[in-house]
Order: C-alpha cells, then structure tokens, then sequence
C-alpha cells in the first residue's frame, strides 16, 4: 500500500500541532501568565492564584471546546457527504444546526424555566438536530438532486431564522442579549466543570462511529450496493443522521452554530489523503478539524487587542471560498 | 439451484411471468428480451433487492425471502448495470469491498483477502488499474472491475445485468470465455442479461427469451426463437 506511511506521519504532524497550539492557546490572552503556571493550574490547582484561575476556569474550557467542536462537526460533515454522496453536504448547510438553533431559541427566548436549565438546553439542541437530520433523510429520499438538496436546506435555514427573528421580536432584553451572544458562536460558554460532560458524549459518539466504518465505506458506492453487501440501509441511514445529531446538536447548545467547518474540513481531508476508507477519514477528520477550530480560535485570540471576531465569522470567511472552490471545481 | 415457480415480475406494474425454471450451479444462463421488457427487473428480483408481485423464488429449497441481507449477500452476488466511479476510491479499494464478507469490522484486509484480490484482477486483466481511482477509469474498465468484485465475493451464485456492455468485442469475448470457465472450475450458477446475442450464442450457456407475444420467460434451444422475436 502506497503512502500508509506518509499518512501516518501527516497525522502525527497534525496531532502535535494540536498539542502545541493547546499549549500555546494556554499561555494567550490579555492577562500573561508564565509557563510555569501552567502545571499547577492543570494538575496542582489553587483557586488562590489568580494566574491559575485564569488558564483553568476561563482558557482551558475554551481550548478545550475548540478541539471538541472542530472534532465533532467535521466528522459530522464527513458522515453527512458519505450519506447522501454529496461532497457539499454538511450539518451547517443541510440545517441540521438550524434544527438545535430553533430548539435553543425557543428555549432562551420564550424563558420557560425547564429549557433555560443546561440539560433542557443540550436536550433541546440535540432533539432539534435528530429531528431536522429525519427531516433533510426524509427529503432526500425523493429529492435526488444534489443541488437541490443543499437548496432545500438552506431554505430550511431561512425559515428557521425568520421565526427566530419573530421570536426575537418579542422577547425580554436580557434573553435577546443572551440569545444574541449565543448565535454568534463562541467557544467561551462552556464552563470547565461541563467539559467532561462534553468530552464524555463526544466520546462516546466518536465510538459510535468506529461501528460504522464498514457500511461507510461501501456506502460511497449507494444505498444499493449497501443493501446488497448484506447491510440495512436503513437502520444505517437513522444510525448516521443519530450520530450527526449527537455531534451537532452537542456542539450547537454550548458554542453557538459554528459554520463551514463540517464542509470544509472532510473535503480538506479528502482531498489530501486521497481515499474512501473512513477509518482513516475519521481519524483525519477529527484530526484535521480540532486543529482547524484551534488555530481559528487562536487567530481570533491574537487580534482580540483590536477586534473581537466571532468564530462563526472567522469559519465562514475561510470556508464559504473554499465551498465556493469545491462548487467550481465539480460543476466545470 | 435457484428455482421459480410462477412468479410475476414487476414493480408497480407486473412486467411478465415465469412459469416454472430453475437456474442450476456450474452453468451460465443468459437472459435476452426486448428493451423494457422487464430484464433488469428480473436479476433485482432473483438479487432480493424487488419482490416478486407473485409467486417465491427458492434459493437451495429455501425461500429467498427467508433469507436475511447478510446471508444473501454470501450466496448471491449482483452487478447492476451501470456503475458509476467514484473519486478517491481505488480500483484495489473498490474491490476491497467486495470482500466486506471476510473483511473485520473495520474493514481491514487479511493476507487471504489481499490475495483474493489480486487473483481477480490477474483473471480479468485489470491488474494496472490497481492504484486508479474508481472516476479515472473508463465505463469498459470499470465493468470488468465491478465484475472482478462480485468475483471476489465468491457467492455460489452472479448476476450480472448486461455485463457486456461497455466493452470492445475482444473484451466481451474474454467475458464470455471467464464466465463459463468460472462457473465449470467452481461449480457457481452465474446468470447474465445481454443484447450480445451473436457473441453469446457461439458459448454452450442456457438462453432465456422473455417473450413480447405472451410476456412469459421461456427457455430457447436455437438461434430461430430469438430472430423471430426482434424480428417481428
């Protein structure tokens, strides 16, 4: 097998990058703090050190969310274009997020009490996003169009907004405001106390995943040849949209929607390593995506002095080119 | 042997009957029949991907549809008629795929697998396209390949829905020659749709005409029965 070794190494690059841009994520903000702190507040905590309060309750949470959130949602993008074999497919595009996003608005928004509390929110967000990835399968399974599809959900995206937006219209100030922050998108929300929690469920999603590599894998060929190869189709089919809500309704409840990453990343990913194999996909995919988030989120760290930019934003403008990219390149 | 016994073929509509035949091992069948007529929808049915509207199909004096997925797909193997590549998908990968019943869980190859494959690309020439993806390949390469992964799923039983054609005439001999080698060698029933007939009729297979007259399928001796169909 050609290049199993450069694939691997290509990895591990991507896997110390990780490690390091953690670490200097850690380091950066408006607060310096010395590298020294840096062992006592993960491992030798004292509340008393302001320095170690800083990198433990406020950094670390946000590292953290960021190597989650790029994870999930580009493995997400990455089971989403095996589904429909579309590489323009993604939980963003398709209105899986929209899904979490109304369930969370109506949430905040109407302020009744139980979605206002952190498991009526991840509950909601999640449900949401299972109920809209149903939705867009249900679609799909008479719209056979690839253009139309990704049409459809952006439209599902619109309808979406505009009753958020009515929502928004009347609701309190101080939920608008919230809401508001939320829709942005921000790695910031979570607090450390969540994020075993967080990291808990990725985990067990990502495990999830390693069941399916096989019927992935002959899932790029169609539904048929699935169906041939002994597989059924459509327990898979509400297996992967179940797994997509898992991630994206996860993510979407704690950071906001998060756009382009779960477009932008598998195609990156498939691209570079060249293959259909979704064990080494998955692997790239959750590679490749934690490091993207990182490096947006530290990007946006560095020009904090002078602009805050939302994450959301800063993921629209590398990926939306890139989608367009992809778009001219398989429409020429 | 997979036997029919009265069968109506069709989806939404009924297309024609089968009365009574039965496909044993060791033997090509060829299957040919005006366009339309309903030829494709036969080799989905005997794959178990269409029901009949009528009528059980046995498959070793067991009803097919007793049959799960999983047991089906180690006995029958199917190629549809047209395959589409698909980009960043190897020919060797592709007919990986076709081991999925050996492969583990992840999908990982053992040696035998390895070597499975490679046998079937020698047999059916395509041993260069190994490294080739799936998209860069032409229709006529890909067929054979799509044939070589039924190969290596080795079911006692291949359908092929017009296997022949995408390829050059020497192509289509080298077929024809392999099908009937294969089902000899290791006794499997391969049943085949084709327009090839000229071809065909030069190879000692079994032919089935699914005729427009009485929309019945009927097994043919001579080359007559089938100059009368497109004749008329």
């Amino acid at each position: 097998m050609i290049g199993v070794k450069s694939h691997t190494v290509l990895l591990f690059v991507v896997f110390v990058g990780i490690l390091g841009l953690s670490f200097f994520g850690l380091m950066l903000g408006d607060i310096p703090t010395k590298f020294s702190d840096l062992y006592p507040a993960l491992l030798d905590y004292s509340s008393q050190d302001i320095n170690q309060v800083i990198i433990r309750e406020i950094r670390l949470p946000r590292i953290m969310m960021a190597i989650v959130s790029g994870a999930a949602l580009s493995v997400a993008g990455m089971l989403m274009q095996t589904l429909f074999q579309n590489p323009l497919a993604g939980p963003y595009v398709l209105g899986i997020n929209s899904g979490s996003s109304l369930m969370v608005a109506l949430g905040v928004l109407s302020g009744v009490g139980f979605f206002n509390s952190e498991l009526g929110l991840i509950g909601s967000a999640l449900l949401g996003a299972f109920v809209f990835g149903l939705f867009i399968l249900f679609t799909a399974s008479f719209l056979r169009n690839q253009i139309g599809l990704l049409l459809f959900g952006v439209m599902l995206g619109s309808f979406v907004s505009a009753i958020i937006t009515i929502l928004e219209a009347g609701s309190q100030a101080e939920a608008l405001k919230s809401f508001a922050l939320w829709s942005m998108g921000s790695l910031n929300n979570a607090t450390v106390e969540q994020i075993p929690m967080i990291f808990s469920v990725f985990i067990i999603t990502c495990f999830l995943t390693f069941f399916i590599i096989k019927p992935l894998n002959i899932l790029v060929l169609g539904e048929e040849e699935c169906r041939l190869m002994g597989y059924d189709i459509k327990k898979i089919r509400i297996l992967i949209v179940f797994i997509t809500a898992l991630f994206t309704g996860l993510i979407t409840a704690f950071c906001g929607p998060i756009a382009f990453v779960g477009l932008a990343v598998p195609n990156l990913t498939r691209m570079l390593f060249k293959t259909q194999n979704h064990m080494l996909l998955l692997i790239a995919n959750l590679l490749f995506g934690a490091f993207f988030l990182l490096t947006c989120d530290i990007t946006i760290q560095l020009f904090s002095d002078i602009l805050l930019i939302p994450i959301n934003a800063l993921t629209s403008l590398i990926g939306a080119p890139f989608v367009i990219y992809i778009l001219i390149r398989k429409l020429r | 042997m997979i036997k029919l016994n009265n069968i109506v073929i069709g989806f939404d509509k009924d297309l024609f009957a089968v009365d009574r035949v039965g496909f044993q091992k060791g033997k090509v069948h060829l299957l040919t029949g005006k366009n339309g007529i309903g030829k494709s929808a036969f080799l989905r049915t005997l794959s178990g991907l269409l029901k009949p509207l009528q009528g059980e199909i046995s498959l070793d004096d067991k009803a097919l549809d007793k049959y799960s997925d999983r047991e089906l797909s180690t006995h029958i193997s199917f190629v549809p008629s047209s395959q589409k590549g698909v980009s960043f998908l190897s020919v060797d990968a592709y007919l990986m795929l076709g081991r999925s019943n050996f492969t583990n869980m992840f999908g990982n190859a053992s040696e035998e697998d390895l070597k499975a494959v490679e046998k079937a690309k020698s047999i059916f020439g395509i041993t260069h396209l190994s490294h080739k993806h799936t998209n860069q390949i032409s229709s006529g390469e890909l067929q054979l390949c799509a044939i070589a992964k039924a190969y290596v799923q080795e079911t006692d039983y291949i359908l092929l829905d017009e296997p022949t054609a995408h390829l050059d005439y020497q192509n289509k001999k080298r077929v024809y020659e392999l099908l009937k080698q294969i089902s000899i060698d290791q006794n499997k029933g391969i049943i085949i749709s084709t327009h090839d007939l000229d071809l065909a009729f030069k190879f000692p297979f079994n032919f089935y005409l699914i005729k427009e007259s009485d929309l019945k399928l009927h097994e043919i001796e001579g080359f007559n029965d089938i100059e009368n169909e497109f004749n008329s």
